[in-house]
């Protein structure tokens, strides 16, 4: 409302242009990786027709060519492939709007636009990627973009420096106050199920297992999980952390029983309270306490150690002793454990169970179903035929391979177990778990991972997608589910090491994985430090979620109420105003007037208060012999004080003995002001 | 802080409008121009609200010749666009919710935390500036009127983008950073003839982020005269009786044509004209005195006019004094409460535009509309 009847230039200088595109493509340049690429030609192509306009080479395109290459715009788009209704696709359209507003940017109004569009577009890109790196490459584009925001203001063309000074200084002053916010403001639960980015797909161990999957997942050098033990940390080889329980064989694939139980819910997956899981074990041995900090999987599958008793945070006690999210992990996700490793599991095992967990298709692998028969029949106890199960692995050429040869899909288990003798660990807990139901005696796959690298630097163990893992449980009498790794017999220093120590002679670890930089050994050093430093940005700064914040703030304050947390929060909003006034130096008044000029305001003032007040044309003389006339009883006074004025101000022999003059001034300003 | 300008009524500033009634009302007036207008007027009367500024804004906002900006001048609002930020602020907090992701929370935040950051960045742009009205240039009722001002701030500050203007008038925008001091030229357009002081001045800037707009006035003591607007009456043209003063016209002393006398020297006198002559024989210095005659000496004359209408005379006594000094010519004035002897030259011109400006304004005396400048600001 003020602005009506203030004719502005509202035109943006040719450098606030040149910002304003440089920002763009900052803020476009990582999106580029997750949404389609030609959205980067497209404002490239709108940038330089926008500086080819402003250097008089081009016309302003018309009104017509807008539309034209908008529609091709959006039916690029709509080729893409992206699914209509998702955030990619949102992320995708904001993005090509936010590239050709560079065609049409010219006013200040518009350059508003693209900025602020700029800042959401960040918030995008966290959406995607949420690593320290590209935090800071967000803080980067805020930089820029706040630069191009000051440069689209001026009404002059400057250099670049001072205008990335002045807004690094700005974003930096906010840092105070920005962590106020964000330690303080209240964090909410979800307000609505959201759609899921691209980036969010599902990566890591899945709810079903073919031979050959996890073999797959072992070529990724991405970190599944970090832990961290409150005490002492189990040996490598008792590290199973184990995820999904998988039943059923289709003669294939593994997957997780589709046959529901009584409630119509899946079996496994349904919740149980803590009372339900500790009446089904038997407690043995110590507790290992740890944290967890899972990476996103868009899945909701957790790993622990077996069986957890206890959960702190977002995610409850499953069936089969398991752990489970509530939602998919699409973010960095926290938990406090606490295990009981030597523990007892299903000592008692319901009718429903066993058929679970003696199911096997109607035929096929006829070969591996005879061997079994054969073998039963020569062994004296379950415990005698699991043993040459696995002295068969062990004495046998089997080999542990991250190239297995192509298995048939009808007989897989006995191309494998009879005739290749080749294969990764889903192949021995897949053909082991065969076995022992051929024999009738009730086993299950377990998928999740095995082992860590214990990183010295931050004292956590990080475990990498290439520690993929399968084993199996068989049920036995007296002893409930007792854990089984045939990989154990053929390859022992996976799991008294690692895959890479396991691969050495073979080549593969990581061998499709080109660019992995985990194959450099040098590196090693700088990497466990990076690493370190990753641990603590996932667990501090990602991870402070709704009970981080009500540990972290109980632990700084005590405990709270609303009263209190007012308080703090006042007082810090307080101290950080009072830093940047301080900072910015508004404090300092009237610094620009000299003394003895602030001094004759106030012997002005102080008149005005008496009744006398100095009109604009009357000079201190005139003022001075007016004043003596109002005030009889102060002449003397005002005489001198005026005297005294005009000597400080008009007569330059008394430079040395200035200060006196000033004393002079301000013991007859207090006489006055009796 | 919008709020703050809260209670001033809308009321038209009409400058001079009633001729010669509005005596000396102009200074009164001065602040009760169009500025915006706010919801909770004072229960004052409807006259005194229209009249004055409010009492808070007199005070904070003095008729000065010199202000600085500080605390208690300097208005802060959020703009449009810090309105359109908190939307996508709004929209990432919702974002970051719904994701639950850290970051996006921190991106809203530190957004929050920019806008009122700004709050401080662009009060420090306006705070410690000082304007200084210099001198205002004359004009013809119409035409617009040129004030000029000093703009500075101290010397370890930086000012930018900061725009200075009337309402409806032009906006200088002032950058002050190799210079702490410039001088800019502001326009006004003039209505109607007479001693024409322009209303508050408004300095308002929205540097650097454009989220908030710091706001504040200037009332400085400056005004110019406006000469009437110059407006020739064809048919009246007997009506400025050229006065021709019988043969010889009107002695102008101190000329250089003819000599009519002797007299002591003066301090100031030509050396040109000392009487050396007498110097040598005397040894008195004396001086040559000489005159011009001003032979078609003309005399605009308010009552020899026949044309009715205050206004419609002056106009062409206005156009009338343009056309003598264009022509050379030595002319002279004289209108009710005023005679000013016949002269020529650009002072001259000036003196009568001014009396015919300020006619009927009963304040003769003061015809220069230099602004005085002297040290102290009020």
């Amino acid at each position: 409302m003020f602005e009506k009847g203030f004719p502005q230039d509202k035109l943006i200088t040719y450098s606030g242009m040149l910002w304003l595109l440089a920002a763009q493509i900052v803020v476009m340049l990582p999106l580029i990786f997750y949404l389609p690429i030609w959205l980067l030609p497209i404002l490239i192509f709108s940038a330089v027709w926008r500086i080819r306009v402003m250097q008089g080479h081009n016309a302003q395109p018309g009104n017509f060519i807008k539309i034209i290459i908008g529609l091709l715009g959006l039916g690029a788009l709509a080729a893409s492939g992206i699914k209509v209704v998702s955030l990619d696709m949102m992320a995708s359209l904001l993005m090509l709007g936010f590239a050709y507003k560079a065609l049409e940017v010219i006013q200040r109004r518009d350059g508003m636009v693209v900025i602020l569009t700029g800042f959401v577009l960040i918030g995008v890109l966290f959406l995607y990627n949420q690593s320290m790196l590209i935090a800071l490459y967000g803080v980067l584009s805020m930089t820029v973009l706040t630069g191009a925001l000051i440069a689209i203001q001026q009404s002059k063309s400057y250099a670049i420096l001072p205008n990335l000074r002045l807004s690094s200084m700005m974003l930096l002053l906010c840092l105070p106050l920005m962590l106020l916010f964000f330690f303080f403001a209240p964090r909410f639960e979800p307000f609505w199920k959201v759609p899921q980015t691209s980036g969010h797909a599902k990566t890591g161990i899945s709810d079903s297992m073919t031979p050959g999957d996890i073999a797959e997942l072992s070529q990724s050098d991405d970190l599944a999980f970090s832990v961290k033990f409150e005490g002492k940390r189990p040996g490598q080889n008792e590290l199973y952390w184990r995820g999904l329980v998988l039943q059923h064989f289709d003669g294939k694939t593994w997957t997780q029983s589709d046959i529901p139980n009584g409630k119509g819910i899946k079996i496994g997956n349904d919740r149980l309270s803590e009372k339900q899981v500790a009446e089904s074990i038997v407690k043995r041995g110590d507790s290992v306490e740890y944290e967890v900090i899972y990476e996103k999987s868009g899945q909701p599958w957790l790993f622990a150690l077996t069986p957890v008793l206890e959960v702190k945070g977002r995610a409850f006690l499953g069936g089969d002793f398991r752990i489970i999210s509530y939602r998919d992990i699409n973010e960095p996700k926290l938990l406090k454990l606490t295990s009981y490793p030597k523990s007892l599991r299903g000592v008692e095992l319901s009718d429903y169970d066993r058929d679970l967990a003696l199911q096997l298709p109607d035929g096929g692998n006829q070969k591996s179903r005879l061997l079994a028969d054969r073998l039963m029949a020569s062994s004296a106890s379950k415990q005698e035929y699991i043993n040459r199960v696995l002295d068969r692995f062990r004495q046998d050429q089997y080999f542990y391979t991250l190239r297995p040869p192509t298995l048939g899909s009808e007989n897989s288990i006995d191309d494998f177990l009879i005739d290749s003798k080749r294969g990764f660990c889903a192949h021995y807990a897949g053909s082991f778990v065969f076995m022992m139901r051929a024999a009738g005696i009730p086993a299950r796959v377990v998928t999740g991972y095995q082992g860590g690298k214990w990183n010295e630097q931050g004292q956590f163990l990080a475990v990498h997608q290439f520690d993929a893992h399968a084993w199996t449980e068989v049920w036995l009498e007296g002893q409930g589910w007792v854990r089984f790794d045939p990989t154990a017999m053929v390859a022992p220093s996976r799991i008294e090491q690692n895959l890479e120590t396991a691969m050495e002679s073979e080549g593969s670890f990581l061998e499709d994985n080109f660019l992995s930089m985990s194959k450099i050994k040098w590196l090693d050093g700088i990497r466990e430090k990076i690493d370190s430093a990753q641990y603590a940005w996932r667990r501090h700064v990602l991870g402070y979620d709704k009970n981080a914040q009500q540990n972290f703030l109980k632990k700084m304050f005590g405990e709270l109420s609303v009263q209190k947390i007012g308080f703090i929060v006042g007082g810090l909003f307080a101290g950080i105003i009072l830093l940047w006034v301080m900072f910015l130096g508004l404090a300092r008044k009237r610094e620009t007037e000299a003394e003895e000029h602030q001094l004759y305001r106030r012997f002005c003032d102080l008149m005005a208060k008496k009744g006398v007040t100095r009109d604009l044309s009357q000079t201190p003389e005139t003022f001075r012999r007016f004043a003596m006339q109002e005030l009889p009883d102060l002449a003397g006074e005002i005489n001198s004080f005026t005297q005294t004025y005009s000597s400080v101000c008009y007569d330059p022999s008394i430079q040395s003995k200035h200060q006196s003059y000033i004393d002079d001034m301000k013991s007859l300003l207090k006489k006055l002001n009796r | 802080m919008n709020s703050s300008l809260g209670n001033l009524k809308i009321s038209k500033f009409k400058l001079g409008s009633k001729g010669s009634e509005s005596k000396n009302s102009v200074s009164k007036n001065f602040g009760s121009n169009n500025f915006g207008s706010k919801k909770k007027a004072k229960p004052k009367s409807e006259e005194e609200s229209n009249q004055k500024l409010p009492q808070w804004m007199e005070k904070r906002f003095p008729e000065t010749r010199q202000m600085t900006l500080d605390l208690k001048r300097i208005f802060v609002f959020l703009t449009g666009t810090s309105g359109a930020l908190l939307i996508a602020i709004g929209l990432l907090f919702l974002m970051g919710v719904n994701f639950q992701s850290t970051l996006i929370y921190a991106l809203s935040f530190w957004l929050l935390a920019l806008i009122i950051i700004s709050i401080f960045f662009t009060y420090r742009n306006l705070s410690g500036l000082t304007l200084r009205a210099v001198q205002a240039s004359p004009c013809f009722a119409g035409e617009k009127a040129v004030f000029e001002l000093e703009v500075s701030c101290p010397k370890q500050q930086k000012k930018s983008a900061i725009c200075i203007g009337w309402k409806n008038q032009d906006v200088a925008t002032v950058n002050l950073h190799d210079n702490h001091t410039i001088h800019i030229k502001l326009s006004h357009s003039t209505k109607h003839r007479g001693r024409f002081k322009p209303e508050k001045l408004s300095i308002f800037t929205s540097y650097p982020l454009g989220l908030i707009k710091g706001w504040s006035y200037a009332l400085l003591n400056m005004n110019s005269i406006v000469y009437p607007a110059p407006l020739l009456q064809e048919s009246e043209d007997k009506g400025d009786s050229l006065d021709e003063e019988a043969d010889q016209g009107m002695e102008i002393p101190r000329g250089t044509t003819d000599f009519s006398g002797i007299r002591d020297y003066q301090a100031g006198d030509s050396p040109r004209h000392i009487h050396w002559g007498a110097y040598a024989k005397t040894g008195k210095v004396q001086t040559k005195t000489f005159v011009d005659y001003a032979s078609h000496d003309l005399w605009l004359d308010w009552d020899a006019l026949s044309i009715s209408g205050t206004e419609i005379k002056l106009s062409h006594l206005c156009a009338k004094v343009l056309q003598y000094h264009q022509e050379q010519q030595v002319y002279g004035l004289n209108i009710p409460g005023r005679t000013i002897q016949p002269a020529s030259g650009e002072a001259h011109r000036n003196t009568c535009l001014t009396a015919l400006a300020l006619f009927g304004e009963g304040d003769h005396s003061d015809a220069q509309t230099q602004v005085s400048t002297d040290g102290i600001g009020s």
